[in-house]
């Protein structure tokens, strides 16, 4: 028995009596907390490197010189004996927390962190009850702005540096630091600099006390008033996990639900902090309908819009065929929102029209893979790239957790390399930063891959590529002329790297393939990593980086005018986005949570509309034109599953009531289709991932209940579809 | 008078210059070390040698040479951040013989096989570090310093750099973050310097006096240093004497002399200022706990002092006549960690702060005699529980002065004034 236990790879040792099996490296703190030990700390955060300063975290271990140890800084070793309730430990226990309290203001009533303090918490299990100091605080003008939306109370500070080692260790951009020495030290920023990091929210989170609040939940809840609940942050493709604090049908805050797949812990400021349309008063709240032609848009009852939705969109299928129907779909929506529209636009109304704002990738699957076009390797294994190339991509702008990603593998060795027109943030830590001229990407990608094809030993020289690309030099001088000389020669140094790297990352912009001259963005540099092997290796790997929280989940369930849910070929193909909007021959637009006026360079929709119908929650340029305006609800308000970047499905859930006179598009669409002669039977969101379940290859298997808490990773191995 | 070994020369005119240091023999134990030597045997003639760390720890010199890890790049760091109160010896190396200085840094560098050494110098001391500057310059210049050292094949940089003035850089660990560019934070050990040190890489750190003796102990030999001392406190050390005596300065001995000999030998201290009683000494910097009067026939060597109660430190000596108020000396020091506590570490930043508070409350007559027990606890808080060992040495004189002087703290508590000393209450009938 012990024998065996020896042989598990396995570090044994016992806590309290405990015994406790962990990994090796694993820090006497994460064993205790296995072991279900509270072991208090302040400085340690599981996500950064350990610092050893609070010294809160003592513990007793034997055969250990100098005792107490500290329980951060401690890596277990085998047979290791650990004690953390001697009287040694808690009399150093108390020391420290009646040291940390001697210059805090204990202005706990006042404090938005009352009710989750660490030092609270701690005093009152670990603290002594009464202080011994009758003597002269350190005081600080309170509190003071770091950015326009934060604040640090320097009284409440307990100097733990948890925030300036975020900014140093994982954002990297030294925003927050600490000042001065001694019992003068306190948090600040550069001289005339504020906090204006993009990140900046994370340090209120793993601030253990009240001295970094945000400007926004500052004095609006006690933390014993809030609902949490775990949901997903819609405002981009990352799928950040959050966890909603509502009060009273009011977002508080969101905070991060750490899911070490995807966000690591963090959070964006932008995801963190923009929930506002959800609780904005402009919120459409019942239907509206312009009852006649030029007229206004006034308020209706759901039963009349519904009604003269159905009767108009059957009028426009008499006068001029289904076919003179479209429907943009939304990239925002729950995946089960996004599977009834397009089946209600192909099935209840029998057009092929359905398409949403995506980038351009030829066809359904790329054709050296035949897989859809996806990112071919998890957010987590970014840290194992050797190399990140970010081709017209910044996602420190639009997928910003990714750049702290990607700041991650940095530190565990990949280089980076920056190949766009414009500086980005991550410019500065790269190794090399190739800039391009304007709409530069497509022939950027085309002398890369060209050049890869040129090198000896090539991983993987898939003659298709070699014939089209080789055979046509036309297309790779006018790349050389574009780029120059210098941008070309970097280029194709680059490739050589790339050629020759153990994992190369290759991540480009979905929106940069709609640039001008930018058609084969998507396809050569997919083929770039096939012919150099980044690809189904650990940390190497090619893909988009899509716009939106459901982008990747619109385009999985049929939201494209040649697919069906699935990547089954749509037959006949429908008109494209660009095509709905501009075409003569469409006479009716039904369009759910898009606004596609912004696309349009007159923002223009009628172009011979008859008739347009929009689901919205707020009267954007596009809900202005429509004939009817249906209210919808926001994710905040709804449950259901959105695919983020690395398909991952992940379910929203209902943190707030209902917004009354607004409904859930799933829900407006189901009436629509039972006025329309299609009764359908889902009893809710539930029911319609089953059946997307059913048909659909990458979601093969997946119940409401099997996405649990931190979602599923779905698309690694496609099945085949019977 | 015994021999001298580190400051045999030093009030030679001009042996701050080259040319007067070579007339002295200054870079024959350089050229011996890459002529005669490979660098293993160098690192053995050290540890032969029973040479010592003369920073504070005492750690033998050439056992911290062989721990050394074997990959590169390595790096040689002398610490010259000279901070202790009370210890003043390394800037007078730097100042009067800094070539003995770089000299010992080239053989160790050599030793160690580093090519990258750098001189740390105390922000403060902008003559030594100039003075080390145009050593390294005239090094340079002779190729002793640079590629190919006197057609040896060794090659070395030797790079000075002032510190920004903080206490904390002279703890090895901050050192290297400060050299780093960074805050001065003492790092987390382990992995210890030998192992992961400066940019990294393996990193031997020593102070300046021990990188001073190595010279003498290449030219003259192992058993030639081990000769002075004692048996296991080898050789010879400065000590900077200061305080109530009549001649306070640096003296070269050999370990193992007695205190009283420094301080009341006329060749050294000359005895106590106005001839009064010795009340107690601090002797090996303020980090070191105080022994009081009876420990005066103490022979100055690391086992020794030790014995005694308190550690030989830096070297700093200092001597307090009965005339002090221990209150007031103690505050005095305590201050200073207060003040040059860096912050990083919970027990040291809020403990000095409290402590400070409490003896200046004691000092002022406004004390409690339960201060007195709460100065002990506050200091058995922050001893052992502070990240590195500033935290420690803050609570010395606190906890030793009450161990000796406890009725001079309760007096200030019961009589609000000093016991002793210019502040003491007279009298009644001298007042009048």
């Amino acid at each position: 028995m012990a024998e065996e236990a020896k042989n598990d790879g396995l570090v044994h040792l016992t806590i309290d009596g405990i015994p406790v099996a962990v990994p090796p490296g694993t820090l006497v703190w994460a064993a205790a907390k296995q072991a279900g030990i509270e072991i208090p700390i302040y400085c340690y955060h599981p996500k950064m490197p350990p610092l050893g300063a609070c010294r809160m975290c003592f513990v007793e271990i034997e055969k250990m010189p100098k005792p107490p140890q500290t329980a951060c800084t401690t890596p277990v070793s085998e047979g290791m004996v650990v004690h953390t309730k001697t009287e040694k430990v808690l009399k150093a226990r108390r020391g420290t927390l009646e040291f940390l309290l001697i210059n805090h203001p204990l202005d706990c009533p006042i404090c938005d962190k009352g009710g989750e303090c660490d030092l609270q918490d701690f005093t009152l299990r670990h603290g002594p009850g009464a202080t011994r100091f009758d003597l002269r605080k350190r005081h600080y003008p309170k509190p003071i702005p770091v950015s326009d939306r934060m604040l640090l109370d320097r009284e409440r500070c307990i100097l733990c540096q948890r925030c300036t080692r975020f900014c140093s260790e994982i954002s990297m951009d030294n925003g927050l630091v600490m000042i001065n020495r001694g019992y003068r030290m306190e948090v600040g920023t550069a001289p005339g600099e504020a906090f204006d990091s993009i990140f900046s929210g994370n340090t209120v989170e793993i601030c253990p006390v009240g001295a970094l609040t945000s400007a926004k939940y500052r004095f609006k809840a006690r933390p014993w008033e809030l609902k949490r609940i775990p949901s997903i942050c819609n405002n981009c493709s990352v799928g950040c996990n959050v966890r909603i604090d509502v009060r009273v049908d009011k977002i508080m805050r969101q905070m991060s639900r750490c899911n070490d797949d995807i966000d690591d812990g963090w959070l964006c400021d932008r995801g963190r902090w923009d929930f506002d349309y959800v609780n904005d008063v402009q919120r459409l709240r019942t239907p509206l309908v312009r009852r006649q032609p030029g007229g206004a848009l006034e308020p209706a009852g759901w039963g009349e819009a519904l009604g003269l939705i159905a009767e108009r969109l059957r009028a426009v299928k008499e006068r001029y065929g289904a076919a003179a129907i479209g429907g943009i779909g939304s990239t925002r929506t729950t995946n089960e929102e996004a599977y009834l529209f397009q089946k209600l636009l192909r099935e209840a109304l029998g057009t092929p029209n359905v398409d949403h704002h995506h980038g351009f990738f030829p066809g359904l699957r790329d054709p050296l893979t035949g897989r859809p076009w996806m990112l071919t390797t998890a957010i987590a294994d970014f840290e194992r790239a050797s190399h990140i190339v970010l081709v017209a991509s910044d996602p420190y702008e639009r997928q910003p957790i990714l750049n702290l990603r990607i700041k991650k593998a940095l530190k565990a060795g990949a280089r980076i390399y920056v190949v766009n027109e414009s500086s980005t943030e991550l410019d500065r830590l790269a190794t090399r930063v190739i800039r391009l001229p304007q709409h530069g990407a497509g022939a950027a990608a085309r002398l890369l891959l060209e050049a890869a094809l040129r090198q000896e030993n090539l991983r993987n020289p898939r003659e298709e590529v070699r014939a089209r690309v080789l055979g046509t030099f036309q297309e790779t001088r006018q790349a050389e002329a574009l780029c120059g000389a210098e941008t070309t020669a970097a280029l194709r140094e680059l490739a050589r790297e790339i050629a020759a790297a153990p994992a190369a990352l290759i991540l480009y912009d979905e929106m940069a393939t709609l640039a001008p001259g930018c058609a084969n963005l998507a396809p050569d540099l997919q083929a770039l990593a096939v012919v150099t092997g980044n690809i189904d290796r650990p940390g190497a790997g090619v893909g988009p980086l899509f716009e939106d929280a459901n982008s990747l989940g619109a385009r999985d369930m049929g939201l494209l005018p040649d697919s069906l849910p699935g990547y089954r070929p749509a037959s006949p193909a429908g008109l494209s986005y660009q095509e709905m909007l501009t075409s003569d021959a469409v006479k009716a637009l039904y369009i759910m949570g898009a606004n596609p006026a912004r696309h349009l360079a007159d923002g223009n929709l009628r172009r011979g509309k008859e008739f347009i119908v929009v689901q919205e929650i707020l009267l954007t340029e596009t809900a202005q034109q429509a004939d009817v305006v249906l209210p919808a609800l926001t994710y905040a308000e709804k449950d259901g599953s959105m695919t983020n970047v690395d398909h991952h499905v992940q379910a929203i859930r209902r943190a707030l009531r209902p917004l009354p006179g607004a409904r859930a598009d799933w829900e407006i669409l189901m009436d629509l289709a039972a006025l329309l002669g299609h009764p359908w039977s889902y009893e809710g969101p539930e029911d319609v991932l089953l059946e997307i379940a059913a048909q659909h290859p990458l979601y093969q298997g997946l119940t409401w209940e099997s996405l649990g808490l931190q979602g599923v990773r779905t698309g690694e191995v496609e099945v085949a579809h019977a | 008078m015994p021999e001298l070994i580190i400051t045999k020369h030093i009030d030679v005119p001009g042996i701050d210059r080259l040319s007067v240091y070579r007339q002295y023999g200054g870079y024959e134990a350089l050229e011996k070390a890459l002529r005669e030597y490979q660098p293993e045997e160098i690192v053995e003639l050290v540890k032969k040698s029973g040479l010592r760390g003369r920073g504070g720890a005492g750690f033998p010199t050439g056992m911290k040479w062989g721990f050394l890890a074997k990959n590169e790049p390595r790096y040689l760091c002398c610490n010259c951040d000279e901070s202790e109160p009370g210890t003043f010896k390394d800037r007078m190396l730097m100042e009067k013989n800094p070539h003995q200085l770089v000299e010992g840094v080239i053989i160790t560098s050599y030793a160690c096989r580093v090519s990258t050494a750098f001189i740390y110098v105390r922000g403060e001391l902008a003559y030594a570090a100039r003075q080390v500057q145009r050593a390294v310059d005239e090094a340079y210049a002779a190729g002793y310093i640079g590629k190919n050292i006197l057609g040896s094949g060794y090659s070395l940089d030797v790079i000075v750099h002032r510190g920004a003035g903080a206490y904390i850089c002279g703890e090895e660990s901050a050192l290297m973050e400060s050299l780093e560019g960074r805050r001065g934070y003492p790092r987390l050990k382990p992995p210890f310097p030998a192992a992961v040190g400066l940019y990294g890489g393996p990193t031997v750190i020593n102070n300046c006096e021990t990188l001073s003796t190595v010279p003498a102990i290449v030219r003259n030999g192992a058993d030639w240093y081990a000769s002075f001392g004692t048996e296991k406190s080898k050789g010879t050390r400065i000590f900077c004497l200061s305080g109530h005596v009549k001649k306070p300065g640096n003296y070269e001995l050999p370990l193992g002399t007695p205190l009283r000999t420094l301080i009341y030998d006329e060749q050294y201290g000359g005895g106590i200022l106005g001839d009064k009683k010795l009340k107690a000494v601090i002797p090996g910097g303020s980090s070191t706990f105080i022994l009081g009067a009876d420990k005066v026939d103490t022979p100055l060597d690391f086992e020794s002092v030790a014995a005694a109660g308190s550690m030989l430190g830096s070297g700093g000596v200092i001597v307090m006549h009965e005339d002090t108020c221990i209150v007031d000396a103690v505050l005095r020091m305590t201050e200073f960690y207060r003040d040059e506590s860096c912050g990083k570490c919970t027990p040291c930043r809020e403990g000095t702060y409290w402590l400070v508070q409490l003896l200046e409350r004691i000092e002022h007559g406004h004390g409690k005699m339960s201060d007195i027990d709460l100065l002990l606890d506050i200091c058995d808080n922050i001893s052992g529980k502070s990240f590195c060992p500033l935290g420690d040495a803050a609570t010395s004189s606190i906890t030793s002065s009450i161990k000796l002087f406890r009725e001079e703290y309760e007096y200030h508590v019961r009589e609000g004034c000093c016991m002793v000393g210019p502040k003491a209450r007279k009298p009644a009938a001298a007042a009048l």
